[in-house]
């Protein structure tokens, strides 16, 4: 494969194959235009794919005994077979059987959102790259193994829905609330109701508006609040800020509305908490951005300038 | 502020197929007759489509599709348009997300049919005549290269692949996780990258 392309076309395929597995990659028109721009670029570009591939397959399904798996989510797709199942799969939402099946997992690759219905009306939004597990017998008692997921339960006072992540507990009192989870890291965010954290001996309660985060598995969680209309906003095509940079923010800006924005130098050192809504034209999605973030959005050909509104400089 | 925010909050609902009957009525070149006209009927997703169809058809085209770009959007379409109402966050980048999966599919099956056999052992080496016991022997000897290559590329860059193409994490996660930039990630991505594809061209030739 490596002589087939100039060393050139072969490291911006690679390229594209790292950019295009993010699930923030939104530069479509560009890849277009790269593959359209010289007939080698495609076959350059489905060499890359088939590399990547086979690096994953190694890593998922080379046995390798005492080593962990990483993950069955790869198993599941291929399973699947056919041109169209991950487009199908990708549109769809499970709901859970009844009992008398093994524990399973339901897990989301990055980029897609799916919903897994429970028998008691309760359901679990999950957000990409997610796993949760339930065992049919224990329905309202989910495991989230990694990710982030929206849950809104039906509250039973005899039969209180948990989630767990390792040893910590999440038992809810009516609620809809929101968990992060990675490698220890956690953060639950609560939008109705209440969520009583449980962690060895020690309970928190959380009510509506509570947030609760920890940065690894031993750390003493800290307590902040949140609104409780921006959790879970995610699913609803917002985008959400806790203290993050402007620079950042205008990349994600850029995605959403399709075209570029540049920020001016030292926006990386503002910072933005808060939630922003990213429906509609850019005309006025940017205006609405801009009144938020402090910042002015000016035309610039096919791209945008983001720069700092004058009377807002600290 | 963000209360304000959320009143417009906008979830794209998939109502019916009906806007797929306008598409075959050939009636699609004017989406924004069609969204006038039937906005009672075509709704999120699908609007979208409409609105994307020729940078839709030119993507699918670019992409491998060529002249069945037409056929494959219409197969696009009908996903779209048979499904229930499930939130998207960024419609435009989903439509495009879900066409290049129907590539990379199409591409698998056909690379799966040359070969007649769906065995993921098939992608590991090209030989099928290669007895299993074999070919598990290759795969630990190719996966243990691999890991050798990428521990050689220093921790950080090894860290930076696992969590980017094993576990499924976003590059801005990464960069904000181990507090460096993201044309750092990138560029931690493209040497492992590079090395991978280094040998695999070896296994390939042997």
């Amino acid at each position: 494969m490596t002589t087939q392309f100039s060393e050139e076309i072969e490291e911006a395929a690679r390229l594209w194959v790292i950019r295009t597995r993010d699930p923030a990659f939104g530069d479509w028109k560009g890849l277009t235009e790269w593959l359209e721009s010289d007939p080698a670029h495609l076959a350059a570009y489905e060499a890359g794919l088939e590399t990547d591939a086979w690096a994953g397959e190694l890593f998922t399904h080379a046995p390798r005994p005492a080593t962990p798996q990483i993950s069955p989510r790869r198993v599941r797709w291929l399973a699947l077979g056919g041109a169209i199942a991950a487009v199908i799969a990708a549109l769809t939402s499970w709901t859970v059987l009844g009992p008398n099946h093994s524990p399973q997992e339901y897990a989301t690759t990055v980029g897609e959102h799916r919903t897994v219905e429970l028998d008691d009306g309760s359901h679990v939004v999950l957000n990409g790259g997610t796993r949760i597990t339930i065992d049919p017998e224990k329905p309202r008692q989910i495991e989230l193994a990694d990710g982030e997921a929206l849950f809104t339960v039906e509250h039973d006072e005899n039969n209180p829905f948990v989630v767990t992540i390792g040893r910590t507990r999440l038992i809810d009192a009516g609620t809809v609330f929101n968990v992060v989870h990675q490698n220890g890291s956690l953060d639950v965010a609560v939008a109705e109701g209440s969520v009583i954290y449980e962690q060895g001996k020690n309970g928190i309660r959380l009510n509506a508006g509570d947030a609760l985060s920890r940065s690894t598995l031993d750390a003493e969680p800290v307590l902040r609040r949140a609104s409780p209309h921006a959790i879970g906003a995610w699913q609803s095509g917002l985008l959400q800020y806790d203290n993050a940079p402007l620079d950042r923010i205008a990349r994600d800006l850029g995605r959403n509305i399709g075209q570029p924005i540049h920020a001016a130098p030292g926006s990386d050192r503002m910072h933005f908490t808060g939630t922003l809504v990213i429906d509609g034209p850019a005309e006025q999605v940017l205006p609405r951005a801009g009144a938020l973030l402090g910042v002015t959005f000016t035309p610039a050909g096919d791209a945008w300038k983001m720069t700092p509104a004058d009377d807002t400089i600290p | 502020m963000t209360s304000d925010c959320s009143s417009t909050f906008v979830t794209h609902r998939l109502v019916d197929s009906r806007a797929a009957d306008a598409r075959r009525a050939g009636v699609v070149g004017q989406p924004s007759s069609i969204a006038a006209n039937r906005e009672e009927h075509i709704d999120g997703l699908q609007r979208v489509v409409l609105n994307e169809r020729n940078r839709l058809l030119r993507f699918l085209a670019a992409r491998g599709a060529g002249d069945d770009a037409e056929d494959l959007l219409q197969d696009l379409w009908q996903r779209v348009a048979g499904t229930s109402g499930q939130p998207v966050a960024d419609p435009i980048s989903y439509l495009f997300r879900a066409a290049e999966n129907l590539m990379r599919d199409m591409r698998r099956s056909t690379v799966s049919r040359e070969r007649r056999q769906f065995d993921w052992h098939d992608t590991l080496t090209p030989a099928e005549e290669q007895p299993l016991g074999e070919r598990v022997l290759i795969a630990r000897e190719q996966l243990r290269e691999v890991e050798q290559a990428l521990a050689a590329l220093g921790p950080r860059v090894e860290l930076v692949f696992r969590r980017y193409r094993l576990e499924g994490t976003g590059q801005a996660a990464i960069a904000h996780e181990l507090g460096i930039s993201l044309s750092s990630v990138e560029k931690d991505l493209q040497k492992a990258y590079r090395a991978l594809t280094q040998i695999k061209a070896k296994f390939d030739a042997e």
